[in-house]
């Protein structure tokens, strides 16, 4: 006669020969592994989200009676909210001169098609980072903050000055245009 | 069953896959510069601007001198023959114009012309008005207007000045020794004349 097993039969078999090795380990001493658990944090910089339309617009430049640079120009600031960098970081600004760009032949004598000012960007560093569109070299132009940071940046512009002296006056054209960059980048 | 791919349609798989993981590790890169463009824009609009005349010493001859914007004959006529009287007098204005423009310069009469309107025609061997001329010198161009005094009429000249000019606009007006509408020397009759001088610096 056949023996027949039924799968509950042989449940019943293996059940008490799985159980040895678990008593048998209960047995010794404790015994601990470790895992390391790794990742890693890459230096980033973010410049931010803009406040407005980002864009420094100063109505008419001159007097309209006397053809001059108004004495009373000025913008609001703009503010890069939310900048960030994971590191040491270096601010850098840099600007260009507001130029004719209608008008591009050289100016006659006293006229200028070149307004001239000083940008600034502050709330990063210790020192605002400041750039001079008449100067040669702009030493302050770059900062640089030593520990990771996030939070506004605000830029400014401000000192205005007809390119060539005070005493000529510009060329007529619709649009004059220079442009303020500001650059976060990871530090060496 | 699975139909296996063309050759052709693995190679176009393959190609995307290789997209894919270009395009993956390059916005897994940290940015480690962040830049922003900040336009900084402004305009000149156009102007022109002619400031009040100021007289001349230099060739001032039979010029009292000017009342306000009116400039004063001392003389006019040559109290024995009653012919007109020669007067030139040189106006500067210091002006400005940020644009290329025109200028252009207007006679009112055409000569000057007696402002009493009790003198109303000519008169057989008199003057009725006093031609004159009008020299401009600006931007390096100059115009002359002939006020002839022929018709009582606006008169003009003009030129155009190819790019900004600013510095001395100079006019110079000269009447002639015995300067007539009529004959030469004709006495000229009784009475005040004027004329306007109008100076324009405007677009072309």
């Amino acid at each position: 006669m056949r023996t027949s097993v039924t799968p509950l039969g042989l449940a019943a078999l293996i059940l008490p020969l799985a159980l040895l090795p678990a008593i048998a380990r209960a047995q010794t001493a404790t015994s601990t592994k470790d895992f390391a658990v790794i990742g890693t944090v890459p230096a980033m910089c973010a410049g931010g989200t803009l406040s407005g339309d980002g864009t420094f617009d100063l109505g008419v430049l001159t007097d309209t009676t006397t053809g001059l640079l108004r004495t009373d120009l000025a913008a609001p600031d703009k503010v890069l909210v939310g900048s960030f960098c994971s590191t040491r970081s270096t601010l850098n600004l840099a600007a260009t001169p507001m130029t004719a760009q209608g008008f591009t032949a050289t100016a006659p004598g006293g006229f200028s098609r070149t307004v001239n000012y000083t940008a600034t960007a502050s709330g990063w560093t210790t020192t605002a980072a400041s750039f001079d569109t008449a100067a040669s070299a702009n030493t302050a132009a770059t900062q640089i903050r030593g520990t990771a940071f996030t939070g506004d940046i605000v830029v400014g512009i401000g000192n205005f000055a007809t390119g060539g002296g005070q005493a000529l006056r510009l060329v007529a054209d619709p649009n004059y245009r220079g442009l303020v960059t500001v650059t976060l980048s990871v530090a060496d | 069953m699975g139909q296996a791919p063309s050759p052709r349609s693995t190679i176009a798989a393959l190609a995307a896959l290789g997209m894919a993981t270009s395009a993956a590790a390059q916005s897994a890169a940290p940015a480690t510069t962040a830049s922003r463009d900040l336009p900084v824009t402004g305009s000149a609009p156009q102007v022109c601007a002619l400031q009040d005349g100021q007289i001349q010493p230099g060739g001032l001859i039979n010029i009292a001198g000017t009342s306000g914007a009116s400039l004063q004959i001392e003389q006019f006529v040559d109290p024995q023959t009653l012919a007109a009287r020669a007067a030139s007098a040189t106006v500067d204005f210091t002006a400005v114009c940020n644009f290329p423009h025109t200028m252009r310069i207007e006679s009112q009469g055409n000569g000057l012309w007696p402002t009493d309107g009790r003198i109303s025609g000519p008169l057989q061997g008199f003057a009725y008005a006093v031609p004159y001329t009008a020299v401009v010198n600006w931007g390096g161009s100059n115009a002359t207007l002939t006020a002839d005094g022929k018709v009582r009429q606006i008169v003009q000249q003009s030129f155009a000045i190819d790019q900004p000019a600013q510095g001395t606009l100079s006019l110079r007006v000269e009447i002639a020794e015995g300067a007539s509408n009529v004959e030469n020397r004709a006495p000229v009759m009784a009475g005040a004349y004027a004329d306007t001088l109008r100076i324009f610096l405007e677009p072309r």
